[in-house]
């Protein structure tokens, strides 16, 4: 390979020839959304979708794609979060909260054109308890095999086993499929291997392909619902790294990025055409600590850890969020702003140091953290610096989350610190304070070892509760009495950090499952 | 010139050894990319052996935090700026080559003793244990070594260890084959025949005669490999396995610095840097040294 | 020459065969528990152990190995514990997508190496070989994820010329999978459209992963054409006066090649195994991705496809590079 006579000028100039060429050939981006009358709306996110069965999958990415493509009971929508009609056009709850009694919208249609029926509810809500796992925990104890019936074809009774303030909160999880398609597919697991990848659903949209890992593209259907934005379609683009779900906002190549970080909303400032939306919502981000073995079994010890924490390090690190204030999130029923809890006081925490079985620190803890999560390593590391100074060390182990989990089943197992992100799953207070600080939770992640009868009687008497104001003052006793026990690092609540496209219109904030982005609704311009 | 004659037969032998290690030094200073490669795995071990003392902020190498400091950029309190904890990233990078240098090191070491005895054994037999041994190594060698390494690493859990070890088990078949050759061109040489015909016994024979003497080309691919241990440390700590906080570690700095670019490019850049510096002295330093002792390969 | 091949061919059978069994070793030795995992937190150790009876887990290990083996040969590879998806699907799925960027970065490097590797020999010990030298040590030194991550900040943020990541625009309709290269795809299809657009894609990834084998094949195409300009026959005729660019073109650079041919065929399967960074830096759908996930999540019957798949094609394109190293050359042909 031979060099011309100028080689500096001439490569130079053919790079930047070739550079104008390669760039004037990448049509703009946003072209390719709107070609041939198609309006599809795409969403950037981290989370895979690996299973379609409404009663099995979990996490916001199949919330996603469930909450689009099958319809339940009832909607949530708003802030605060209200239940609407949905395949239920209209409700009855009896006095003393057991009976609930819904009239069915009988314009509600299967893909396939078969009409919805009671039937398909009574099957749908069977199967779900059945097989006990995804959303099922929401409704164990208070909907039983028997406590579901179909009055007739459009009218669904439940008689609750227990009164449940929150009942109509957690309908929009428990997803209604077509009892005809599942039976004729039951195999040999209840439709489990059937329903993973095929939908029998009567919602807005369908699926219309999945490529594992890689993207799923959903369709809007002519179906039921009346109303709506302009969507053709929607497609969940697997974008494993923040910063490239940022970037990709910014030059208008996905319309909706659903997990940035406070440092890419900081850098999306000022960007043409980028609406950021930092809402605070219910999900809460604490740090556990093993109240039944080892040494923080102590009370005093995790007084004094409580009180030595650099809460204001752990504000800094986390961005855009607040301070939680005692185990309840902040805003939600029940919540008391002006609750009594631990904040940085080193004089305090050399106090109940002093106090504990080990007055001079001297020993060394572990915590473990879901390896890749950035903001628990970063709370693991403000918590290091902090017990530095309790003379305690810390030791931090990246862990993977299967691993983490079976570490929970038993006191021994569970390490001195364990962070978690609790999500709200409905806008109830019911929702963290049973998932999080009752015994019947102890061996799973949520509450692996916490347990206090005098909260469980008061997070029960919290659920039955019909009555707001007394519910309200439950909740209070209860949040009192949790802080008092110091079974966690209160940690903060980091807003929900979302970027929109500012030609997607139609978008309302719920701080409930905000991520799992609802598109009946949205249109684009 | 004086008519300067060295004594023969006493003298000749140790000045012959001392001559070739003269003139040897001598080329390797002649090329002066080998001497810029000497000059950086120095600068590199003087960091990983005093590297947390001399830091402007050693603190920060064992988990502090400075959270009201966070993404400084480059200035003269912080030569590389502050990273997303407000840590000293000039700091972070000389800890981590103490993490670095250490771990590449060990893994040349173990898969180089690990091979060296297999290959020993394999040449030494000779028959069937030298068949199967190769094929092992051969087939070994088929095995994509990263993913075998990341397999092995998550397996075992978080830790240097554990990531050394991981590591080491596709870096072995490389010193196997070596010094396999190397030891059945020796088997035959004479002074082996020597020691048999007087009774040594073969363990005897294969570590103190034969292996020694192989050391040299042994010595050359240490040097050689050095530079892709330290590049395959940093690859596992950049997936996430390997270290924990709050040990720094180039790869896993790079890899947490990924979401902070272009705004925060310090973060990100000098990690970075220091990898390509580190693995190519070595590089350098082990080219050089092949020269040197390898003449064959030159040219 | 047949007799040659037809026993180079026999001898896969055994290296193939070891290659199960050694995977399928490693695989199952490894600590960790990968039904539990799969099962989920809310199982039972009633559920874990019919989950472990489904996947025929509680066999002894060499039934397990018999099973395997025996579903391999039907072209089965297991089910992924995780997806719960048969392995080979999976693999299907993304396979192509590892082969057209090991492809395209072994075209690049050897449509750059091999003629700087002449060019560096031929000007032999003046400062073009000198540099090239220091830039092929350079170029080996430098860590693959870095340099995508550096060429991703140039010349897609910054500059805005190439897209940040992914293989094609995801709103736009792959054309028509035939190999399921989309660059290869898309010329089949006659979409030049797409086929543009698929390489811009392409580019960066190709251009990371180019920059090792691209030094070593120029330092090897160095060495050998060195070697082959000392020997006699060349010496001859430029004795005879034939032009240099002749000589070089005609007869070095033929038999130069053949060496390199080694290098290139050991890169292209050490690649197939290298992409994990580079497809993680730019979202690049491929092996390497798949691999990581089932190493994170310790599902073993991915690994061991991958692994079985890379090491395959590792051993195949050997065979293949010493087939043609025959050709090319000869004299080095078994009789």
């Amino acid at each position: 390979m031979h060099h011309s006579d100028n080689p500096q000028v001439n490569r130079r100039q053919w790079l930047g020839a070739s550079g104008a060429g390669l760039a004037s050939l990448v049509l703009p981006l946003d072209a390719f959304a709107q070609q041939g009358g198609r309006r599809v709306l795409v969403i950037a996110a981290t989370q895979d979708i690996p299973n379609f069965d409404p009663h099995i999958a979990t996490g916001y990415s199949a919330s996603f794609l469930l909450r689009n493509v099958y319809d339940a009971l009832v909607r949530v929508e708003g802030s605060p979060p209200k239940p609407v009609p949905e395949l239920a056009q209209s409700w009855t709850v009896s006095g003393d909260g057991k009976t609930y009694t819904f009239k069915l919208n009988p314009a509600a249609r299967f893909h396939n054109g078969k009409p919805l029926t009671a039937d398909d509810v009574v099957y749908s809500f069977k199967r779900a308890l059945r097989l006990n796992k995804g959303n099922a925990w929401m409704i164990q104890g208070v909907v039983g095999q028997d406590s579901v019936t179909a009055v007739d074809a459009g009218t669904v009774r439940f008689n609750l086993l227990k009164p449940f303030a929150a009942f109509l909160h957690v309908l929009p999880w428990i997803w209604v499929v077509s009892k005809a398609d599942v039976e004729a597919n039951l195999g040999s697991d209840d439709g489990q291997t059937y329903l993973r990848t095929q939908t029998a659903a009567s919602g807005g949209f369908k699926v219309r392909r999945a490529e594992a890992g890689n993207l799923y593209e959903l369709d809007r259907v002519d179906g039921w619902q009346k109303g709506g934005g302009n969507l053709t379609g929607v497609i969940w683009r697997i974008v494993r790294e923040t910063a490239s779900q940022r970037l990709l906002i910014q030059r208008g190549e996905v319309h909706i990025a659903v997990d940035l970080t406070s440092e890419d909303m900081d850098a999306l400032k000022d960007k043409p055409g980028v609406v950021r939306i930092i809402e605070p919502e219910y999900r809460t981000f604490s740090i556990k600590m093993n109240t039944r073995h080892g040494p923080m079994a102590d009370l005093d010890l995790r007084k004094a850890v409580s009180y030595a924490v650099n809460y204001k390090g752990i504000l800094d690190a986390a961005g855009y969020a607040d301070l939680m204030v005692g185990p309840l999130p902040n805003g939600i029923l029940g919540h008391n702003p002006q609750l009594a809890v631990y904040r940085t006081d080193m004089a305090k925490a050399k106090e109940h140091l002093a106090k504990s079985k080990s007055p001079n620190g001297g020993i060394k803890l572990t915590m473990a953290y879901v390896s890749g999560l950035e903001q628990q390593r970063r709370f693991g590391l403000v918590l290091l610096d902090s017990l530095k100074q309790l003379n305690i060390q810390l030791d931090i182990k990246p862990m993977l989350w299967p691993d983490m989990v079976a570490a929970c089943a038993k006191p021994e197992t569970f390490p001195d610190f364990f962070p978690v992100y609790q999500t709200a799953n409905y806008g109830d207070p019911d929702n963290v304070a049973f998932a999080a600080y009752h015994s019947s939770r102890n061996g799973n992640w949520q509450n692996a070892v916490y347990a206090n009868p005098e909260v469980d009687a008061l997070i029960e008497r919290g659920r039955a509760e019909p009555d707001s104001a007394k519910r309200v003052a439950i909740y209070r006793d209860m949040q009192q009495k949790v802080v008092a026990d110091a079974p966690d690092i209160f940690g903060v609540l980091e807003k929900r950090k979302l970027a929109l496209r500012d030609n997607v219109k139609g978008f309302q904030f719920a701080p409930v499952a905000s991520n799992a982005i609802e598109c009946f609704g949205l249109s684009l311009t | 010139m004086s008519a300067e004659m060295s004594t023969p037969s006493a003298r000749r032998p140790r000045s012959a050894g001392r001559e070739a290690w003269r003139r040897g030094l001598y080329r390797f200073a002649q090329s002066r990319l080998s001497v810029l490669g000497l000059a950086i795995v120095s600068l590199l071990m003087l960091m990983a052996l005093v590297g947390p003392w001399l830091a402007p902020y050693p603190e920060h190498l064992e988990g502090a935090v400075s959270t009201a400091a966070r993404f400084q950029p480059p200035s003269a309190q912080h030569w590389f700026g502050t990273n997303e904890m407000g840590q000293d990233v000039f700091s972070l990078v000389m800890g981590g080559a103490r993490v670095s240098v250490l771990a590449g090191l060990a893994v040349v070491l173990l898969g180089a003793l690990a091979g060296t005895l297999v290959g020993g054994i394999a040449g030494f037999a000779g028959g069937w244990t030298d068949d199967l041994l190769m094929r092992l190594s051969d087939l070994k060698l088929t095995i994509p070594g990263l993913v075998l390494a990341m397999a092995v690493a998550a397996a075992l859990g978080p830790g240097i260890f554990n990531m050394v070890v991981a590591i080491s088990l596709s870096w072995w078949p490389g010193y196997a084959r070596l010094v396999r050759g190397e030891v059945l061109a020796r088997k035959e040489d004479l002074y082996v025949t020597a020691a048999r015909a007087i009774g040594a016994r073969p363990a005897r024979l294969l570590l103190v005669h034969i292996l020694p003497n192989v050391m040299t080309p042994v010595i050359v691919k240490m040097s050689l490999d050095m530079g892709f241990a330290i590049l395959t440390v940093a690859s596992l700590g950049f997936i996430g396995i390997g270290v924990k906080p709050p040990t720094p570690e180039w790869g896993s700095l790079l890899s947490v610095a990924r979401s902070y670019m272009p705004d925060f490019w310090w973060t990100a850049i000098f990690p970075g840097l220091a990898i390509f510096l580190a693995v190519f002295g070595f590089n350098l330093l082990g080219d050089g040294l092949r020269d040197v002792f390898d003449p064959r390969s030159r040219r | 020459m047949w007799s040659y091949l037809v026993r180079r061919l026999l001898l896969l059978v055994p290296v193939l065969l070891g290659l199960t069994v050694l995977v399928f070793a490693i695989a199952r030795l490894l600590p960790g528990d990968p039904v539990a995992l799969a099962a989920g937190p809310n199982a039972s150790p009633a559920e874990i152990a019919a989950y472990g009876r489904e996947f025929g887990l509680d066999r002894p290990l060499w039934e397990q190995y018999g099973r395997y083996l025996w579903g391999l040969l039907q072209g089965d590879l297991g089910v992924s514990i995780y997806t719960r998806r048969p392995v080979i699907e999976d693999l299907r799925a993304y396979l192509p997508a590892t082969l057209e960027l090991v492809l395209a970065a072994m075209t690049l490097a050897v449509l750059v190496g091999v003629p700087m590797g002449l060019w560096a020999a031929v000007q032999r010990d003046r400062w073009p070989d000198y540099l090239s030298r220091v830039l092929a040590l350079g170029a080996i030194s430098m860590p693959r994820f870095f340099l995508g991550l550096l060429l991703q900040l140039g010349l897609a943020m910054a500059l805005g010329w190439l897209p940040l990541g992914g293989r094609f625009p995801i709103t736009e309709e792959l054309p028509l999978r035939i190999t399921g290269l989309l660059t290869v795809d898309a010329l089949l299809a006659g979409n030049l459209n797409a086929f543009w657009v698929a390489c811009q894609h392409l580019l960066m990834p190709a251009l990371a992963m180019s920059l090792s084998p691209l030094a070593t094949i120029m330092r090897m195409m160095r060495g050998s054409t060195l070697e082959v300009l000392q020997q006699d026959y060349v010496l001859t005729e430029r004795a005879l006066g034939l032009p240099q660019r002749l000589i070089i073109t005609k007869y070095v650079a033929r038999n130069a090649f053949s060496a390199t041919l080694t290098v290139i065929g050991l890169y292209f399967g050490w690649l197939l195994g290298g992409t994990v960074l580079v497809e993680t830096v730019f979202d690049w759908p491929g092996l390497g991705l798949y691999a990581t996930k089932a190493v994170v999540t310790q599902d073993f019957m991915p690994i061991i496809g991958v692994t079985l798949v890379i090491g395959t094609l590792f051993v195949l394109v050997n065979l293949l590079v010493d087939l043609l190293y025959g050709l090319l050359n000869p004299k080095v042909r078994p009789a």
